[in-house]
């Protein structure tokens, strides 16, 4: 069958970082470039794929209005939630002693992304802050213990390094700007 | 004199003067890239775009979509006065800038 649309949960997921008074007319423009120039141009596959990039575009500036900040911390989270699932998806795969601890961790590691993200594309919604928040605090003392552990371990491993660095990272951003956020006007 | 324009919403108010009665969201961001002769993120143009409407140098207005979209609505983009005064002052006051400059500028070093 052939598609002439991006993917539902693709559009969905736009619209739920638009403003309300924008998700017609920018999802409209975007759908009839899609359908236009990309789809032609591109195939089915490409062309949902740069309607995921057009989406990241207005996650970043769109819904944060502009702000460096709030753009960078929507892609920590992001690379935070991943790097949980791989640790989660490695730790199951190896089964050394202790995994299920440790994949017990991964999982509040994409929680907390996932979480932070939410609340992101939510304008802020106040269901997500006390969790958010919650879960900064634990991933930057989470980055902070597994960075102190690595360094004293006999065997140094990098990757600990940079998801323990980008733990500490995103748990102050979180701090800071949800952190500083009031329900409904943060963004 | 009001606060200068960055190069980029010159470029998307110019983008807007150009389109003329046609400047819905897609043509502005096209309109914006060629000036620039570069890609623009659309989140960028439409965060711009609706800055510049808060600031009151354009005004909206909203039509009905075209079947290819759904049947969507456009918004369509037109300068105000106050818009087309700062874009005026921008370039005066850019020129005013270079004014005693020679061009092409030689290294002094």
């Amino acid at each position: 069958m052939t598609r002439h649309a991006p993917p539902r949960w693709l559009e969905t997921l736009l619209q739920r970082c638009l403003p309300a008074r924008d998700r017609e007319t920018i999802s409209g423009d975007l759908l009839e470039e899609y359908r236009e120039v990309q789809l032609p141009r591109l195939g089915p596959l490409q062309a949902d794929l740069w309607y995921l990039r057009q989406l990241l575009g207005f996650l970043a500036v769109k819904s944060f209005g502009g702000s460096t900040i709030r753009a960078t911390l929507t892609w920590m989270s992001v690379i935070t939630a991943l790097a949980g699932v791989w640790l989660a998806v490695m730790e199951n795969l190896l089964k050394h002693p202790g995994y299920p601890q440790r994949s017990a961790i991964a999982a509040c590691i994409v929680i907390q992304g996932l979480a932070t993200l939410l609340f992101l594309m939510w304008h802020g919604r106040a269901t997500f802050r006390v969790i958010v928040l919650a879960g900064a605090v634990g991933a930057a003392v989470l980055g902070a213990s597994a960075i102190i552990r690595d360094l004293n371990a006999p065997h140094f491993e990098g990757f600990v390094l940079l998801i323990g660095a980008a733990l500490i990272v995103q748990g102050m951003m979180s701090l800071v700007v949800v952190g500083g956020a009031r329900h409904g006007r943060a963004f | 004199m009001a606060d200068l324009l960055g190069a980029f919403e010159q470029a998307v108010l110019l983008a807007v003067w150009n389109l003329a009665g046609q400047a819905y969201g897609r043509a502005v961001l096209r309109g914006t890239q060629s000036a620039l002769d570069r890609q623009a993120s659309a989140g960028a143009v439409y965060a711009t775009l609706d800055r510049l409407e808060q600031k009151g140098l354009l005004i909206s207005r909203i039509e009905t979509g075209t079947a290819v979209r759904s049947g969507r609505a456009r918004r369509y983009y037109q300068l105000t006065a106050v818009g087309v005064r700062a874009l005026n002052e921008s370039k005066t006051a850019l020129e005013q800038l270079w004014g005693g400059a020679k061009w092409p500028l030689e290294s002094k070093a």
